[in-house]
């Protein structure tokens, strides 16, 4: 079967996929920053104990495969009574594990940042949510938006392992294709070239983002 | 914990962590023949190097896995998970690896290569004096982090096939539902393992720095 024939019978089974890696990659990713800002302000806002917790999460996730968080919620979650759709197992797990490395990002952001700045915002009179709006936040960002994006474009690959707990995203469509028409490789190549194009026009997302941020 | 379990989560961690150290010496080789094709005269062979670590790096591991898992068998090579596996793994990392490489000769002060080329050192002697010294002390940190992924990488090969530690943890779930302890044992063997890559990385770190770090970073 030619190239183009395979893509003009297969290509809607290749959108679906394309649709539940895009939708599941963009929730994860929210999830994912947002769970590391509060991993972060538990850090550094809480007692001792919350940031030794904080700490030892980070750790453990940043030293154990994907994987197996996700089999963990996928697998373990029914035995407690949460019987959830894998979609959202699999994306509670990237979460988890991405907001351990997102909340390290941008602590070195705030790390960046000279603590002359914060006597300066005081002698201006700024309450602490303008110090927040006005002179951390917008540092943060430049500083960690690049990291952001490479950590944001290697959720985005993860996401195929979720291919793994029966997700109907693209590298399970490519799998059930290949099982179906025996067709060896072309339904990997074709979905090579979609996750080349998402994670393309992530990294061109983010590079956009550092742009408008980043001071002239 | 089911009885004998634990056992067979050891045999899988000794399994991952011989599949990581395959790809560790296979894909530093690799990408020890890779980096000098980024520094290439040519731009055509430039291009390509760049195009094959853009392919790597932005697709996923394991479609990658599945595309060669797939496609060996249909050009009548029969090699198993196992090489299958073990190749991939080697292609990608090769990958992570030669980036981390060319920043490190990247980072090379001129002085370096203007004192080598005075000295009229000759390719494999400026290789070996002066590249290969430089580069391994500069590009340590990175290369033990690449280290450390792959470990955990080699776990995507169990979707393939391989029999090692999440495949073992896997199987075992499946017919006990110890869930949580199971994979809870797992991530610490996995912890364990990365931990200890990371700490014989820092051990040579400082052992490399005592013997002399000569020229300081531009």
């Amino acid at each position: 079967m030619s190239f183009a024939r395979w893509v003009a019978i297969y290509g809607p089974t290749y959108l679906t996929g394309l649709g539940w890696t895009a939708v599941t990659a963009f929730g994860a990713a929210v999830g994912a920053i947002v769970w590391g800002c509060v991993l972060l302000l538990l850090r550094l806002a809480g007692p001792r104990w919350p940031a030794r917790a904080v700490d030892a999460y980070v750790q453990l996730f940043r030293n154990t495969p994907v994987l197996l968080p996700i089999y963990i919620v996928y697998f373990g979650f029914p035995l407690v009574g949460l019987p959830w759709p894998a979609v959202i197992c699999g994306g509670l797990a990237l979460v988890l594990q991405n907001g351990a490395y997102v909340s390290e990002i941008l602590r070195g952001g705030l790390k960046a940042i000279d603590r002359v700045q914060f006597d300066a915002a005081r002698s201006l009179g700024l309450t602490p949510w303008n110090t927040f709006r006005k002179i951390l936040l917008p540092q943060v960002l430049v500083y960690s938006i690049p990291a952001l994006g490479s950590q944001v474009v290697l959720l985005l690959k993860d996401t195929s392992l979720l291919s793994a707990i029966t997700v109907t995203e693209l590298t399970m469509q490519a799998k059930l294709l290949t099982e179906q028409t025996g067709a060896a490789y072309e339904a990997f190549i074709v979905v090579a070239l979609l996750y080349l194009l998402l994670v393309s026009t992530t990294e061109v997302m983010f590079r956009a983002a550092h742009r408008a941020v980043r001071w002239r | 914990m089911p009885p004998g379990s634990f056992g067979l989560l050891v045999q899988g961690a000794a399994v991952s962590l011989a599949l990581a150290a395959a790809a560790i010496a296979g894909g530093t080789l690799f990408a020890i023949a890779l980096t000098p094709l980024a520094f290439s005269r040519f731009a055509v062979v430039r291009a390509l190097y760049g195009l094959y670590v853009y392919v790597v790096r932005g697709t996923p591991l394991l479609v990658l896995a599945l595309l060669v898992f797939y496609a060996l068998p249909a050009l009548d090579l029969r090699t198993g998970p196992y090489i299958a596996g073990t190749l991939v793994l080697v292609l990608y990392v090769g990958a992570l690896f030669a980036e981390v490489f060319r920043g490190g000769v990247l980072s090379i002060p001129r002085p370096q290569w203007e004192s080598a080329r005075s000295l009229g050192l000759p390719p494999l002697a400026k290789f070996r004096k002066v590249i290969a010294p430089l580069v391994t002390r500069y590009t340590l940190p990175p290369y033990v982090n690449v280290c450390v992924m792959t470990v955990k990488a080699s776990s995507v090969l169990s979707i393939i096939s391989v029999w090692e530690l999440t495949l073992a943890a896997r199987e075992i779930i499946e017919r006990t539902l110890a869930v949580f302890t199971i994979l809870g044992v797992a991530a610490a063997l996995y912890f364990v393992m990365c931990f200890g890559v990371d700490r014989i990385g820092r051990w040579l770190e400082r052992r490399l720095m005592l013997r002399g770090f000569v020229g300081e970073r531009a």
